[in-house]
């Protein structure tokens, strides 16, 4: 007869809750639930910086496209393919939650997760394509 | 078991509607993003906003989208609230400026949709 395995239970020290969470083994779900939450902030937070940049609508065509031309400049552009970053995690590992709580998605969520992050890569230079191909194929002619 | 939260609510209906509004999220953005950035004008000079709000429907689309991104946003900060055991009055604090922001916001967001104006005949 072998020894029944005893693993040691481990607890959660709530003091050292920062060195605790840091040190605790993080699996791809763990990440996920990580990114997930930083994008969401990430996203509520462009939410009202997208109302404030459409504010000048309310005062007209000259104020609107005065605005939007700052807003057209390479740097802004680079700055909204990256916030398409968050928004292409975000909805991606939305849909993988989905997926987990409805059509019993835990028995291969690792799959999915990996899933995401694929098609995510793929999409992201797909529109970083499309955003900059007025400026790539400028480079060709 | 609920003694020391302030709400008395499991929070299941909140996490379906995060649900229901994410998966409306994802096709609604699907949407913004072909409309935004298959061609760089459309999204970027006044006179095109004010063609495609010309459209009605467009602007129930609109107003449903920034609706939702603002309530799942904010629902979603309301969840992260509640992982932490927060006192009963910190709790009320917290939602209830959710709530205001979430209220100003919106109707900052019906303001700027509204203040298009419809060029005579209306579809």
């Amino acid at each position: 007869m072998s020894e029944p395995i005893i693993r040691k239970i481990k607890t959660f020290d709530q003091k050292h809750w920062i060195k605790e969470n840091l040190s605790y083994k993080k699996d791809s779900g763990s990440w996920a639930w990580i990114y997930h939450r930083v994008s969401g902030i990430a996203l509520i937070g462009y939410i009202f910086l997208h109302l404030y940049s459409l504010s000048p609508l309310t005062k007209g065509e000259i104020a609107f496209n005065q605005k939007m031309a700052v807003y057209s400049s390479p740097f802004f552009m680079i700055v909204e393919w990256f916030l398409f970053a968050f928004v292409l995690f975000h909805s991606l590992n939305g849909v993988r939650i989905v997926i987990v709580d409805w059509a019993d998605g835990a028995k291969y969520h690792k799959q999915l997760y990996k899933f995401a992050w694929i098609a995510g890569i793929i999409l992201f230079i797909t529109m970083g394509f499309i955003m900059f191909s007025h400026e790539i194929l400028k480079i060709f002619k | 078991m609920f003694k020391f939260n302030s709400s008395k609510e499991s929070g299941s209906r909140s996490w379906i509607l995060q649900r229901i509004t994410g998966v409306a999220l994802v096709v609604l953005m699907i949407g913004h993003y072909i409309l935004m950035h298959y061609q760089p004008e459309s999204g970027h000079t006044y006179g095109a906003v004010l063609v495609r709000m010309q459209f009605s429907w467009y602007r129930i689309i609109d107003l449903t989208f920034v609706t939702l991104g603002l309530y799942h946003g904010l629902n979603g900060i309301w969840g992260i609230f509640r992982d932490y055991n927060m006192k009963p009055w910190l709790n009320l604090t917290v939602i209830s400026l959710l709530i205001i922001i979430g209220i100003a916001f919106l109707m900052w967001g019906y303001t700027i949709i509204f203040s298009i104006p419809y060029l005579g005949k209306t579809i």
